[in-house]
């Protein structure tokens, strides 16, 4: 049993902190704070016992903010994300923060739109631009989604500090192995068939890529085509559709204790973004999407719930519960690998993040 | 002599204060930099990367819409005041 789990959950109207025992029966959630801000993402770093959170002004424009009492008070960053002058544009949104390596405390990264990546080397007070994507030979040439055009993932490897994977829609994956000195394109066999080309370098519409991190190689992704895994680190990727539904849905997240098991929200397609037959599910795999299973045991019969690309995550407990929040504002917990679901909350603003970490 | 209403909005920068005086300031520009020496970081929330003002903030000089004038570059005199507002938004 550990000692405790904090689920944060980023909403349009603020962030709400939620907290339980191993057992997650129980929850004692506050807020909203950073009231009235879209919070795209919201992470707890427990290397600097500390949440760190996306905020995005409609009116004042984006920054990150700092706690260290659990939301009670907040620090907005010195030096906010920010483009050179040089560049001609501004951040619009900062979508995704996610913590470096235990062994650089004050390591911290960034994905903004339009899409870029920075770096913090104090633990968010201070950002600086990935030069080498800002500058990236194709950049001109990038395309927005429908959310815009947003750096979205960032995944990390353990005892490999220069080896990062990136994901922009509607760009692709991207990965360095020089510490962001140079991104190269990994979407080899990734539908876009909205472009002329159907398998271009780049130009496909990743909305999500998971991993666990126990197995570095496999990565799992949900692209606005299809569900893809790659067994060889993103060199090559695999459809992994099989009997799910329906190619298309926001979120994807493995299974924190075993790397075969993954889950998605499959929607019905871009045309109408809702579940098929009104009926919401998730849809997981114990063979590394071979097949899927629907697990829907505890959802309303009529549920047109959205779930958005960071609005699943799953923890590290035994067994590993499964989160997803909803657009309605509904916030679920399947404590036993997602096989029955219970609501958390029913009422909360349209949530746009989840995360989930143990204290 | 400069004003400078700040609406509460933006607290979390100015500690609440709601106005500030400056001796003076050639322009808006001008303006909004003494405003950030005051306030660390008050000027981001106002102009964008490119030192332009934000698509969803107002700043007024006198009565007067900075935008209508020369913008971030509209000149000062003294007594002007400046209204630092979010634009209104909704139905």
């Amino acid at each position: 049993m550990k000692s405790g789990i904090i689920l944060l959950v980023g909403t349009k109207k603020g962030v709400f902190v939620y907290t339980s025992d191993g057992g997650r029966k129980r929850w004692k959630g506050s807020g909203p704070f950073l009231k009235g801000n879209e919070i795209y993402h919201a992470v707890y770093d427990g290397r600097n016992k500390e949440i760190l959170a996306s905020v995005n002004s409609g009116h004042w424009g984006p920054t990150i903010a700092r706690s260290d009492d659990m939301g009670a008070s907040w620090k907005h960053s010195e030096t906010p994300p920010k483009f050179p002058k040089s560049s001609g544009i501004s951040v619009e949104r900062i979508w995704h923060i996610t913590p470096g390596p235990e062994d650089e405390p004050g390591a911290v990264y960034a994905g903004v739109a339009p899409a870029c990546l920075f770096r913090s080397e104090d633990g968010g007070k201070k950002w600086s631009v990935n030069e080498a994507l800002l500058k990236h030979r194709t950049r001109k040439r990038w395309q927005p989604g429908a959310g815009g055009l947003c750096l979205h993932t960032v995944l990390l490897y353990k005892g490999k500090k220069k080896r990062m994977h990136i994901a922009i829609s509607a760009v692709g994956t991207m990965f360095t192995e020089d510490g962001g000195k140079g991104w190269s394109f990994q979407n080899k066999n990734v539908l876009a068939d909205f472009q002329p080309i159907k398998y271009p370098e780049f130009g496909q519409c990743v909305h999500k890529v998971a991993y666990n991190p126990s197995r570095p190689n496999t990565l799992y992704q949900q692209n606005h085509c299809g569900v893809y895994r790659s067994d060889d680190a993103g060199k090559n990727w695999i459809d992994i559709r099989n009997n799910l539904p329906s190619r298309f849905g926001f979120p994807i997240a493995v299974d924190a204790n075993d790397p075969d098991r993954v889950y998605v929200a499959p929607l019905e397609g871009d045309f109408s973004r809702i579940p098929p037959k009104g009926r919401f599910a998730i849809w997981a795999s114990d063979n590394r999407g071979k097949e899927w299973e629907k697990m829907d045991e505890g959802i309303p019969r009529e549920s047109y719930f959205t779930v958005l690309r960071e609005g699943m995550v799953s923890d590290g407990e035994d067994p590993c519960g499964v989160y997803f929040g909803t657009t309605t504002g509904r916030l679920y917990i399947g404590r036993n690998q997602g096989r029955e679901w219970e609501s958390i909350s029913e009422g909360l603003p349209p949530i746009l993040s989840l995360s989930v970490s143990t204290l | 002599m400069i004003r400078v209403r700040l609406t509460a909005q933006l607290k979390d920068w100015t500690r609440g204060v709601s106005e500030v005086r400056f001796e003076r300031a050639e322009n808006l520009r001008t303006a909004l930099k003494l405003l950030d020496e005051e306030f660390p970081n008050i000027g981001q929330r106002i102009l964008d990367d490119q030192g332009r003002i934000r698509n969803h903030v107002n700043v007024f000089v006198n009565s007067s819409n900075a935008r209508e004038l020369d913008s971030e570059e509209t000149r000062l005199t003294d007594g002007d005041v400046i209204y630092i507002l979010p634009s209104i938004a909704g139905g």
